[in-house]
């Protein structure tokens, strides 16, 4: 691992509707050839340290449902997302709780710089690679944001 | 009546409420553990080539992902009539129980430990995995990911993709191991052995040390008297990836072992209107006979605890030692107190992590012949595997091309389904009393379910504000809402 890298993790089902997009994000950045390295994750967890740990910066993209209108596009902080309480029934670690568990484990491996990208969908209970228009178009905003911020750093 | 409901609204596994209902009196007259969301993967597949399906299936969950590729896989193999050589099936043993160390690690510190190590009544702002790496140390916490991070490059190396694999093949598997990836392999599984026996090492310390937590483990609160089911080896061993169905009630009285497609013969389901998860039973033992406990009846339950119960040891050698201090420990077999489960899960991992090492040891396993190529096509599969949460049984018919027209999948929270809901039940009356329901009554009904280490139609993972909500609302009689609590 570069010791400048940057990451871009996409995290969702690709076959399922909206919840796909952090997953489509990240095969169109692909395709574009930036000076990025490209991870994907079909869901959350310990994985995402895996992946993220060692690199200088990282870009985090994931669905979400939070109530707000479909498409919209959120950029939190680790503390935006970090339950302080105890997690119901899962078999799995929520996303703020694993990038948190990083922090006070990994200190200097975590990226000292992390950008987290949500995307409010609209559909998650279809079988489709077909996303909500809605999703569709936040999907393009994200990626011309991320480009623009790759592109910015490198200049 | 009042009506209290627990609603766990989680990122990972769908949707599921517990409702519960008092009594005039304000005590437990009734309670439910209700899945309210369907997800359908049985009719997706539908129409797909049968070799596609482990690759599909693998991302009904992203935390089980191994188990639903490693039953598949086996259900093809059966569809073409076709069985894995020698080294090709232990590439799959290899690659299956790394996933097991790695599943089982991430269920015992993430959901299991806190309870104990940083204590059930503890604010919940420190009862989680942050707050048992602040109880344990940080340096303790990055030693236990670090070494958890092993078993997925193991998984990884085999699978032959990150995350989710792609070198099942029907008769074999595609990804072969070279000796320098062989001498890695068997490096990285040493420390899984480590890691286990570190795991265990935390729990004879915390909780078996600790007398008020053994109050809870061997107590009656936690306790549900159900049959069991497992997998096991011809000399009665436990075994993960390929074994006979064992099947016994809740006195331990076998109630007959079966392969494949007898499993018709053994589980029935019943449907409930109140949720999606259908509640299986023990038709050998009789008809239907309700959501009850003890002698006679024919709900079962699957999982950790479950193996312990059927298996007449474990089969690796260290796993083994600890598999005889957990049942002097309870006395009467089976044991069926579910916070038993977490220690059970516990000499699971090390008996996994055990197996890698053996397996990584053997010299057939860097073998060229890793696959039987297949001729035809019997048109039919079952694959039956101990997931790490329990018995999962995928069925699929196809026509003489190999398109599925049929799938059925039994997953292990279903098996569980019955168990969990008396076990919440059984929390609930004990700790609802006389209509007083405290925040801490929340954590100790999840208590009861936690140990099943539920997985709900979960292939939906969408952040739902970084947190899980949990919400208690309790009604009059009337109906009408006079307190709600909630941790968000």
């Amino acid at each position: 691992m570069e010791k400048d890298e940057w990451v871009v993790l996409g995290i969702g089902n690709p076959y399922l509707q909206d919840d796909r997009a952090g997953v489509v994000v990240t095969e169109r950045l692909e395709a574009l050839r930036l000076p990025c390295r490209i991870e994907q994750l079909l869901t959350v967890g310990f994985e995402v340290l895996d992946k993220i740990r060692g690199a200088s910066r990282a870009i985090i993209v994931d669905a979400c449902k939070l109530g707000n209108p479909p498409g919209s596009i959120l950029q939190v902080s680790v503390e935006d997302i970090f339950s302080s309480h105890h997690l119901v029934n899962s078999h799995a670690v929520t996303l703020g709780t694993t990038l948190k568990t990083g922090m006070v484990c990994f200190p200097d491996e975590m990226p000292k710089e992390l950008h987290i990208w949500l995307i409010e969908v609209k559909n998650i209970s279809e079988f489709t690679q077909i996303m909500s228009p809605e999703v569709e178009q936040a999907v393009g905003e994200v990626v011309k944001g991320i480009q623009r911020l790759l592109t910015e750093q490198a200049s | 009546m009042k009506k209290i409901e627990i609603n766990p609204i989680t990122r990972l596994e769908g949707h599921g409420k517990i409702a519960i209902f008092l009594d005039d009196s304000g005590n437990v007259d009734d309670a439910f553990f209700q899945t309210v969301e369907f997800r359908g993967y049985e009719k997706f597949l539908q129409g797909m080539p049968i070799e596609e399906v482990p690759r599909t299936v693998s991302t009904i969950c992203g935390v089980c992902r191994g188990v639903h590729f490693t039953a598949a896989m086996k259900a093809v193999d059966q569809v073409f009539g076709v069985t894995p050589p020698p080294a090709g099936r232990k590439l799959r043993e290899l690659f299956f129980n790394a996933h097991y160390v790695e599943d089982h690690t991430v269920v015992l510190y993430a959901l299991g430990f806190p309870d104990f190590v940083v204590g059930p009544e503890a604010s919940p702002a420190e009862r989680n995995v942050v707050g048992l790496i602040n109880a344990v140390g940080a340096d303790v916490g990055r030693e236990v990911l670090r070494k958890r991070g092993l078993a997925v490059k193991i998984f990884e190396l085999l699978g032959g993709k990150p995350s989710h694999a792609v070198s099942a093949i029907p008769g074999g598997w595609s990804k072969k191991l070279s000796e320098e990836e062989r001498k890695q392999v068997e490096a990285w599984s040493q420390e899984l052995v480590e890691l286990g026996e570190l795991t265990l090492k935390i729990f004879d310390d915390v909780v078996l040390k600790n007398d008020k937590y053994m109050e809870l483990v061997t107590g009656d609160t936690y306790k549900v008297e159900v049959g069991y089911m497992g997998s096991v080896d011809p000399q009665g061993l436990g075994t993960f990836y390929h074994g006979t169905q064992k099947v016994i009630d809740s006195d331990g009285k076998l109630i007959g072992t079966f392969e494949g497609k007898e499993y018709l013969d053994f589980i029935a389901e019943r449907v409930k209107p109140w949720t999606y998860l259908k509640f299986p039973y023990q038709k050998k033992i009789g008809p239907w006979k309700g959501i009850v406990e003890g002698p006679g009846t024919n709900i079962f339950a699957v999982g950790p605890l479950a193996r312990m119960n059927v298996i007449e040891g474990m089969s690796t050698p260290i796993a083994q030692k600890h598999f005889e201090k957990f049942h002097a420990t309870f006395g009467a077999k089976p044991v069926h107190h579910i916070l038993a489960y977490h220690w059970a899960r516990a000499i699971e991992m090390l008996s996994a992590a055990e197996k890698c090492l053996e397996l990584s040891r053997d010299p057939e396993i860097t073998s060229n012949e890793i696959w039987t190529k297949p001729t035809s096509c019997t048109g039919e599969g079952v694959g039956i595997i101990e997931a790490s949460r329990g018995t999962l049984i995928h069925h699929y018919l196809t026509d003489e091309k190999g398109i599925v027209t049929k799938a059925n999948l039994i997953v292990s929270t279903t098996h569980n389904n019955g168990p969990i809901n008396l076990a919440v039940k059984k929390a609930a009356r004990h700790f609802i009393k006389n209509g007083d329901v405290s925040p801490s009554i929340l954590n100790y009904v999840e208590m009861s379910f936690r140990p099943y280490d539920l997985c709900l139609a979960c292939a939906t993972h969408t952040v739902t504000g970084g947190q899980s909500p949990l919400e208690i609302e309790i009604f009059d009689k009337d109906g009408k809402l006079y307190k709600r609590l909630k941790n968000f």
